[in-house]
């Protein structure tokens, strides 16, 4: 009868209820932990699902319709299931400048899907997005959110045949770099150490890092 | 006062309130600037740019969106000259760039404002050649709603209603850019009681009516302004019809009751009116006891007969009358003036036992209005779910909570519409109201903080019955600690559609009209206007019931009662009309009441008949008539007036409106209510009593001591949606009941050995039933809570005492 779906049990691992609380202990106003938590419920199931979406609601204080609304303006907020590695090749005019276009399609011919699909084992999805904000090193593009700037349409095919053959169970920024990319951005960056586990953002507070030190 | 500042408006100089928007003030000075998104009632969020207008400024000319620009003095604005016409053009050919032009088949044809603007404002011709946005449609969004989402022009309007007003936001914007629609959750359907608001104030016909959709071309309507009986508010509404059929009805934007809004009980709840289930011929009962359509002088022949026998023979005392609570205050005066004077009877109640004492409400002249709770800094809601009982009310204080900062306590045997906005809240075991409320006095115990929150006024208490189960005592005393907080004032609860007319006008068995006792003073003015007053003690609906079912009753009239389906205790109900040997029922439908009739007369219904009524707070108001009743049906006044001469008694009743002038020299506290006023100077009501009214004098009863001893106590509540004779006739309402269930406090059920249970069997003393079973932790532990009067659920008495087991 209320305005929220009942069955409060929650579908979620101790582990991520933990997070949960832990991080809507960072905000005065239970709403605005809705977009961390989200990347929670689609860390826990590996996409956003409509339950995942609900339970969201429900940690927070909205209706599932506002939470969907939040979800939906927002693309990496994935509501359908997405491979293993989620290459994503920036397309706008920087990328696209220096051959982006080509980079792109050297990765949908290695990985046999167009952008906006994932193979049929479930291990890449291929997508072209705005700026990632790599422009100095373009083209670039991300695994798992993780950057490699400098790819070249060979480069990029090696990368989509190392994380077949490879499977790595995380995947790092500066590892790829090293093995995919040419020119960056900023050289003098702070090397990271972790890696994400998943086609979402590697962010200690989602655990979806590999906890390198 | 406010400030006021001076603005330039199209170079004409105007004086308006600083701070106030640029939309509104120009408005109120007689510019109209076109918009989409801006709602008055609503806050502003500049999404559609319809308003665009011309500002000069120190930087030169500038362009701002009129409702989100406060005036400041000296401020210059251009509102139709040569750049704002081209930002104009420019923003409704950006909007047409998806709208599809499918007004001839558009029920917002004809009554558009974005077909009116783009008349008034557009460029006439668009550049766009593209292929428009196309959606599946159109896609049923709740029961009552439908959305066409290629029509929609995003103006956020629905969204930010369900979250500003009505408080169930199941509609939001989805997806981004050229993609943004509105959607619903999937399986979380629209199904707010407020939905139909967001059809009425959608800009376009993106949102429509299943009740209404394809029935009618607006220019094809009549109007006419009336006042909503669904609830007590007395919500202005507009109804419109077309070729003698009720249509639809929209709200009326007043700052006394409803500033607009309407529940969609009031909205969808007329169709009962073009039910073929109408009673249009008056009706008597056969040799085999099935009821054959007669002639009005057949019919009114036999209850004269028969009335007029029993009257001889046992006096008034043997004679009942049940109802009134749905007619006008005239006809509603006409039977108090029939049962006292023609019956010579004080058994008359316009309540069905589940209200509030009738002294208590007419002594209760220091009232608070509907408007206070504006002002008010803490309300006090004990008594129903108003989101379920008293729908306008909920906005309102809602409104107040949410958005003026009110301080809200709450208190109810479980959740309430209004808990998400309360400051407090508490729970009780109905029956245990007393101990809570002395608590709540004192400032002690877990209501200790609930009285901080009270101690600032204005204060406003709306108090009634939490459920049936409730003794009606306890409103009282939670009333006199509501006088003694700074500034505070009560709004009493009572219920079903002009029952506060009804009890004004002497339907209850200690009142005469205009609020003055049978006892006390005025009586001897009104039994010399009326020629003499019964003398015997009155008994209320549950004494009638009573004495009826004990067979000291023999002629019962039932005037638009239920009593089978309203009465708490439905089986007393029952068993009283077995046994009177005589049932005259006036009535639009055959009801499970009625049907045990022995005369039905047919009465003209809402919308049908002109009069007036009278609101919780006291405010009269024009009911207004726009179709002609089905067949042969009649006013309820009429029909007494007959019934009357033939009984021997010249009642005088010639008209609804020469009642009206009865009432106002009779009934004290409507002195000089006129219909006259209220047509033309008073159209937002005359609240009584005016000036000069000696209020009656009334001492609340002792708190109620009674308390129940038993492991669990019955809940009986009303929700919005039941199996009520008029919502079972209209076909919108009819499939939103909820249906039977029982609720329990998960630890109560796993005590009972219920947890994991299905379906559990309610025993009460008056009844049983198998019910779905549903957990509620929000129940107060020891409480079983069941909705009233739900399809297929047989009466379980008004409780307290109860048992759950397993089914």
């Amino acid at each position: 009868m209320g305005i929220y779906p009942a069955g409060a049990m929650s579908r979620w691992s101790p582990e991520t209820r933990e997070r949960a609380r832990s991080i809507l202990a960072r905000y005065p106003e239970k709403r605005s932990a809705v977009m961390p938590l989200l990347y929670l419920a689609a860390a826990e199931e590996g996409y956003l699902t409509d339950e995942g979406m609900a339970e969201v609601a429900e940690w927070v204080g909205l209706t599932p319709a506002q939470v969907q609304s939040v979800a939906s303006f927002y693309t990496m907020y994935k509501r359908e299931p997405t491979g293993r590695y989620l290459v994503s090749c920036c397309t706008s005019i920087s990328c696209m400048l220096l051959g982006a276009d080509e980079v792109l399609a050297a990765v949908e011919d290695e990985a046999g899907v167009p952008a906006g699909e994932t193979d049929e084992d479930g291990v890449i999805t291929v997508e072209h997005v705005e700026c990632i904000g790599a422009c100095g090193g373009a083209p670039a593009v991300q695994v798992n959110y993780e950057l490699i700037e400098g790819v070249t349409p060979d480069t990029a095919r090696e990368l989509v045949r190392w994380l077949r053959s490879a499977a790595p169970d995380s995947v790092r920024a500066d590892e790829m770099q090293e093995l995919f990319g040419t020119r960056r951005s900023f050289d003098w960056a702070i090397a990271e150490h972790a890696g994400a586990v998943g086609p979402y953002p590697a962010f200690e507070p989602y655990g979806t890092t590999d906890g390198h030190p | 006062m406010s400030e006021v500042v001076t603005v330039t408006i199209d170079g004409r100089q105007v004086e308006v309130p600083a701070g106030e928007l640029l939309i509104k003030a120009a408005q109120d000075r007689g510019t109209y600037i076109p918009r989409f998104c801006w709602h008055p009632r609503m806050k502003p969020v500049g999404m559609c740019r319809m308003c665009l207008v011309e500002l000069e400024t120190p930087r030169g000319p500038a362009i701002v969106t009129a409702c989100t620009t406060p005036v400041s003095d000296g401020m210059v604005v251009h509102t139709r000259n040569e750049t704002v016409q081209r930002v104009q053009e420019g923003v409704l050919e950006f909007l047409l760039i998806n709208h599809p032009l499918d007004c001839p088949v558009c029920d917002r044809g004809g009554e558009c404002p974005l077909q009116d603007h783009v008349m008034a404002y557009g460029p006439g011709e668009s550049r766009f050649v593209e292929e428009k946005r196309h959606f599946e449609k159109p896609i049923p969004i709740s029961d009552l709603v439908l959305l066409d989402r290629e029509r929609c022009i995003l103006c956020a309007r629905c969204t930010r209603f369900s979250e500003e007003i009505s408080g169930d936001p199941l509609i939001e914007f989805t997806d981004r850019g050229n993609g943004v629609h509105i959607a619903t959750f999937p399986d979380l359907p629209f199904s707010s009681y407020f939905s139909g608001n967001t059809v009425q104030i959608c800009p376009v016909g993106a949102l429509t009516a299943t009740a209404y959709r394809f029935r009618a071309r607006p220019w094809d309507l009549t109007a006419v302004e009336s006042t909503c009986l669904q609830c007590t508010a007395g919500d202005r509404i507009s109804i419109q019809a077309s070729q003698n059929e009720v249509l639809r009805i929209l709200g009326v934007d007043v700052e006394p009751t409803n500033q607009g809004w309407l529940s969609d009980r009031c909205r969808f709840g007329f169709q009962y009116l073009g039910s073929p289930e109408r009673l249009a011929t008056p009706l008597l009962r056969d040799a085999t006891g099935d009821h054959v359509e007669a002639s009005w002088s057949e019919a009114l022949a036999v209850a004269a007969t028969r009335i007029g026998d029993v009257l001889q023979r046992s006096g008034g005392q043997a004679v009942a009358v049940l109802g009134g609570a749905r007619l006008t205050n005239e006809d509603a005066y006409a039977l108090s003036k029939f049962a006292r004077v023609v019956l010579g009877t004080n058994h008359v109640d316009a309540q069905m036992d589940d209200g509030l004492d009738p002294q208590f409400l007419a002594a209760t002249v220091d009232r608070a209005r509907i408007g206070d709770l504006e002002t008010a800094k803490a309300i006090l809601v004990w008594g129903p779910d108003l989101k379920e009982e008293h729908p306008t009310l909920y906005l309102r204080v809602r409104r107040a909570a949410q958005e003026l900062g009110a301080k809200l306590v709450v208190v109810h045997p479980r959740r309430t519409g209004l808990d998400d906005r309360a400051t407090h809240k508490l729970t009780y075991r109905p029956g245990e109201g007393a101990d809570l409320l002395t608590e709540l006095v004192a400032g002690t115990g877990r209501a200790a903080e609930a009285r901080e929150a009270l101690a600032e006024g204005p204060v406003v208490g709306l108090v009634g019955r939490a459920g049936y189960g409730e003794d009606p005592r306890l409103a009282e005393a939670v009333a006199a600690f509501v006088r003694t907080l700074p500034d505070g004032k009560v709004l009493p609860l009572a219920r079903r559609a002009n029952v506060y007319g009804a009890l004004d006008m002497g339907l209850a068995p200690t009142l005469l009209p205009g609020r003055v006792s049978v006892a006390g003073e005025g009586a001897d003015a009104i039994a010399e206007a009326w020629g003499g007053l019964p003398d015997h003690p009155g008994l209320d609906a549950r004494g009638i019931l009573e004495a009826a079912a004990a067979g000291d009753i023999e002629v019962l009239i039932l005037v638009g009662a239920d009593p089978v389906r309203d009465v708490p205790d439905g089986d007393l109900a029952r068993r009283a009309l077995e046994t009177v040997p005589f049932v005259v029922a006036i009535d639009q439908f055959l009801t499970d009441s009625s049907r045990v009739a022995d005369v039905v007369f047919c009465a003209d219904g809402f919308a049908e008949k002109e009069g007036t009524v009278t609101n919780l707070e006291g405010r009269v108001q024009k009911v207004n008539r726009i179709v002609p009743g089905p067949g042969q049906t009649r006013p309820d006044w009429s029909i007494l007036d007959d019934l009357a001469r033939r009984l021997g008694v010249e009642l005088g009743l010639t008209s609804a409106e020469a009642i009206a002038k009865e009432i106002a020299e009779v009934a004290p506290a409507y002195r000089g209510v006129t219909w006259e006023r209220l047509d033309w100077e008073a159209r937002d009501g005359i609240v009584v009593p005016e000036e000069g009214h000696a209020p009656l004098r009334y001492v609340p009863a002792d708190t109620p001591g009674a308390r129940h001893g038993g492991d669990l106590v019955l809940h009986l509540a009303r929700v919005m949606y039941d199996d009520g004779v008029l919502a079972r006739h209209s076909p919108a309402l009819a499939g939103l009941a909820p249906g039977g269930a029982v609720f329990l406090h998960p630890d109560d059920a796993t005590r009972l050995g219920l947890g994991s249970a299905e379906q559990a069997r309610v025993v009460t003393e008056h009844g049983e039933a198998t019910l779905p079973l549903r957990m509620d932790d929000t129940l107060h532990r020891g409480v079983v809570y069941v909705p009233f009067n739900q399809p297929g659920v047989p009466p379980l008495g008004p409780g307290p005492g109860v048992t759950v087991t397993p089914a």
